[in-house]
């Protein structure tokens, strides 16, 4: 028991440590990667890690006769909370969702805190002695408390009230409800019916497993499989496509959508909302082909309200591109980011 | 305070290493036989394993082929339309490096170290200001210096990275290299030197990059501008460190090859060339108190903030921006990006930011526009159509790579039309729900149609309703009299201009066809910028996103006297909670 809390307290130091360092800048906030796609399931289980450590060091603290008393725990570990979330997490999440999880903290501390009467009796201790004020140090922390309270509050409600000038917030829907058909270039396609024409094999079939087999090796430097070439001179079928894809895709997307489909191209630090970033599993990774058809043939213009046509500055591509040469490109997409599809069933 | 905290761990950091570094260069000289000063032999790299260069095969022909090309002669289907140029690796010119003019950068396949790999770090950090993203992140450390194995082994085809024959290495050993304090005497010699060393006839006499702008050309014939040391951000071996002055130090070193940018190692001590780091690192834009400013992670340029605020001033608003209403107005960075949605598109878009502050009075707002343009432009002939017309039929050129008459090479044979600005608000955007506006290229219909004050350098000044994308602009033809262009003047590549329109109110203006500043309220703000030696009129110019206007309210009495209720409110309680709390441990309950 005692060295698996001695290795829980070793563990707890290491990772405050490195959160320290990297709150000071001493240690790249990026020396332990957060991987796109797996930065929930990365988290959670860092934040189990860290549990565990502070359980240790508890643990450790009272083993040596110095135990940690339960005000001060709580403390630490909602403040522990909160600097993780701004230090750790890259990118960074705006403050109003950093304010939430914050508030969603205190609150599961507060249930931690009085999950025993005993427990809640000692967290509330060292408030009523400030309340009693029974030693001298009491007494003097009690009369800073009234002083400093008032001050405080009334500062910040003078704050709170001055005419601010901060952008306004507007909730878009990213993904809005499709139409069930759409009208591109004269001809109606329905999308739940219509299929991408270029997803064939060599023979020129439509065959959905070949080209899935020949998209990307998943996961970090997503790499094109070996001996898959779009560019090789032989390259037939969905391979040619791909390539004739990419080639639409970097005349015309990447200035936005950027040169790793990341939506961090070359004007989209103009943009807001800032370009779709396609590596993200929320984005085409969960919408079907027609889907992605409808928005990159109407563009910003064809969206409903919800989703701010009026802000977007995507292109309604079929003025700029034929039904073909859409198609294409939704095709490198897929390839290139190497997600699937969803399928209608 | 996590600046000051960040600051001194910065400090205690950097002094351990200058502690390191000294206990390292102890015997090391400076000046070694025939060396420019700061710079030491290097030996070249052995040649990556084979397998390194056919796994970066791979990652070449998945990320890197669609610019950079099957060759690598930088003629990838994207290249046409991206200005700067993708590199052509072929003849082995690299732009950023630790190297002396001319040679070969630094590269090897088994040492990712920073300062001492420099196609590594290029990669790894990308290139700012140029569509070169970074690949940390997308690409692991092993992928990317497979792919460099392949790029300088197999694509670099003109020289050999092993060639012990022709081939040398002098490296400049910037680590050992202490920055030089950047006080004032060191800035005001840098800026003497900056004359001296005709640095500003390329790069301007306020260093705007607006020095012999159509001239200059690269190695492969196409066209290149200098750099603008006011937008260090877009400095492309910045390493995403933008402020830090090593870099300068290193571009002034080094040299970009392939351009017109020389070395001036041979002709400047080390100490002159830290005075002229110093000197262009200060000129980059801070924030009034001189700090540098925030820099979004994502994308290598200020962080935005998308509320303009415009103060009042009593009486007349001042046209001199020396006055002290204009200096203590706050400043926004407005970024421009291409309009890319219409035709014609503007893939290069010379206009990447302009800088906007705002003042209002009883009558009128004035918004005061800066701009870097590193050519005034007026229009020499005509127009091919009326300037009202938006919807005209364009054909657009095909991206061939850079062969004649492509895109690259047309770069500067524009037809020159107006440098030109234009500020788009909505008409009647009180009665839209929020957030709902109209669209952000000339609104959507009649019914709340834009309103759009374009001024052009031609010193004319005019209003627009606009009803969407797809339809002419009307022409309001009794509204410019209401206008007034406070002041326009270009100098030394950059426009400064000041714009006053009415409030408009119901009183005095109409209200269906003119927008309504209202004090405290959010009005949205549309910016368009046209450059006219980028042949950019009509539909073809740089465009911004959606800003607010927010004309700043006086503080209102309550603000004053409320908290002042809160804290009494305050102190009740506190003699509450301690009077009860003494009462029961007498025993006695309220």
């Amino acid at each position: 028991m005692k060295a698996l809390m001695s290795v829980g307290a070793l563990i707890g130091v290491i990772g405050l440590l490195l959160l320290v360092g990297m709150i000071f800048d001493i240690v790249p906030s990026n020396t332990v990667r957060l991987v796109e796609g797996y930065m929930p399931m990365q988290m959670l289980s860092e934040l189990a890690v860290f549990v565990a450590g502070f359980a240790g060091l508890s643990y450790m603290m009272s083993a040596m006769g110095m135990p940690i008393p339960r005000f001060w725990q709580a403390i630490a570990f909602w403040a522990f909370i909160l600097l993780y979330l701004k230090f750790r997490v890259y990118p960074p999440i705006p403050f109003s969702v950093r304010a939430m999880y914050g508030t969603v903290s205190l609150v599961a501390v507060f249930m931690w805190m009085s999950a025993n009467e005993d427990d809640w009796r000692k967290f509330k201790q060292p408030i009523m002695n400030v309340l009693d004020a029974q030693s001298g140090t009491n007494k003097l922390l009690r009369y800073a408390y009234l002083v400093l309270l008032p001050i405080l509050i009334g500062g910040f409600s003078y704050n709170a009230m001055k005419p601010k000038s901060e952008e306004p917030i507007e909730l878009r829907t990213v993904h809005p409800a499709p139409p069930a058909s759409t009208k591109v270039h004269g001809k109606t396609y329905t999308l739940q019916t219509s299929q991408n024409p270029y997803r064939v094999n060599p023979e020129g079939k439509y065959d959905q497993e070949y080209t899935n087999a020949n998209i990307v090796e998943q996961g970090m430097g997503r790499l094109m499989k070996p001996n898959a070439n779009p560019w090789d001179q032989n390259a037939q079928g969905y391979l040619k496509y791909v390539r004739e894809g990419g080639e639409i895709f970097f005349q015309n997307c990447h200035f936005c959508h950027g040169d790793n489909l990341n939506g961090r191209g070359l004007h989209a630090f103009a943009f807001n909302p800032i370009p779709a970033n396609f590596t993200d599993p929320g984005t085409i990774a969960q919408l079907q082909e027609t889907f992605i058809f409808w928005r990159v043939a109407k563009g910003g213009i064809g969206l409903p309200n919800e989703g701010f046509p009026w802000a977007s500055v995507m292109p309604p591509w079929e003025q700029h591109l034929t039904v073909d040469e859409i198609w294409k490109v939704i095709l490198f997409e897929y390839w290139h980011t190497g997600y699937y599809p969803r399928t209608w069933d | 305070m996590r600046n000051s905290l960040s600051r001194k761990a910065g400090v205690i950091s950097a002094s351990a290493f200058g502690a390191i570094l000294l206990s390292g260069s102890v015997g090391n000289s400076v000046f070694a036989d025939g060396l420019p000063e700061g710079f030491k032999k290097g030996d070249l790299a052995p040649e990556p394993a084979a397998e390194m260069i056919e796994a970066g095969k791979r990652v070449y022909f998945t990320k890197c082929v669609w610019c950079h090309g099957v060759d690598g002669a930088g003629d990838g289907p994207g290249a046409d339309r991206l200005w700067p140029r993708p590199r052509n690796f072929n003849q082995g010119t690299f732009k950023i490096r630790h190297t002396a003019s001319g040679e070969l950068p630094l590269f090897d396949a088994k040492k990712p170290t920073a300062g001492q790999n420099d196609l590594f770090e290029t990669v790894t950090h990308g290139l700012p200001g140029s569509a070169m993203p970074s690949w940390e992140g997308i690409l692991t450390d092993e992928q990317r210096l497979q792919v460099l194995a392949f790029v300088t082994t197999q694509l670099v085809k003109d020289r050999k990275f092993t060639d012990k024959q022709s081939e040398t290495q002098t490296v400049l050993q910037l680590g050992d290299l202490k920055p030089k304090a950047s006080n004032e005497e060191s800035k005001k010699r840098g800026s003497e030197l900056i004359v001296e060393k005709k640095c500003i006839e390329c790069h301007g006499t306020e260093g705007r990059g607006d020095g012999n702008a159509f001239n200059l050309k690269d190695d492969w014939g196409f066209s290149i501008q200098p750099a603008n040391w006011h937008k260090c951000w877009n400095f492309r071996g910045s390493r995403q460190d933008p402020y830090n002055v090593k870099n300068i130090f290193r571009t002034f070193s080094t040299g970009v090859n392939g351009t017109p940018m020389p070395s001036f190692a041979d002709n400047t001590t080390v100490d002159e060339r830290w005075d002229i780091a110093n000197f262009v690192n200060s000129l980059c834009e801070r924030d009034p108190e001189g700090n540098p400013l925030p820099i979004d992670p994502l994308t290598d340029k200020p962080k935005i903030n998308f509320v303009v605020p415009s103060d009042p001033v009593e009486g007349e608003i001042p046209a001199d921006i020396e006055n002290e209403a204009w200096q203590k107005a706050p400043k926004r960075y407005v970024a421009m990006g291409g309009q890319i949605t219409h035709k014609p598109r503007n893939f290069v878009n010379r206009i990447d930011d302009i800088w906007v502050r705002s003042l209002y009075n009883d009558k009128s707002v004035v918004y005061l526009l800066e701009w870097d343009d590193r050519t005034k432009s007026v229009a020499e002939g005509k127009l091919p159509w009326a300037p009202t017309a938006v919807n005209i039929d364009v054909k657009e050129q095909a991206p061939k790579t850079g062969e004649e008459g492509s895109i690259a090479s047309n770069q500067n044979n524009y037809a020159v039309y107006n440098d030109a600005i234009a500020i788009e608000t909505p008409v009647k955007w009180k009665d839209l729900p929020a957030p709902i506006k109209p669209r952000y290229l000339f609104g959507t219909n009649d019914q709340f149609p834009v309103d759009i004050v374009k001024w052009e350098a031609d010193g004319s000044i005019r209003a627009f309703k606009g009803t969407g994308w797809d339809k002419d602009f009307e022409e309001r033809d009794t509204y410019e009299e209401n206008l007034k262009v406070l002041k326009s003047e270009w100098k030394n590549g950059r426009w400064y201009v000041m714009i006053q329109r009415p409030l408009g109110n119901k009183k005095d203006q109409d209200y269906d066809e003119d927008t309504f500043f209202e004090v405290g309220q959010y009005i949205p703000t549309v910016f368009f910028a046209w450059d006219g030696h980028n042949g950019d009129a009509g539909r073809k110019m740089a465009v911004s996103a959606f800003y607010y206007t927010f004309l700043n309210p006086p503080i209102p009495r309550e603000t004053y006297i409320y908290p002042v209720v809160i804290a009494f409110g305050v102190v009740l309680l506190e003699g509450w909670v301690m009077t009860r709390r003494a009462n029961k441990k007498k025993g006695k309950t309220l």
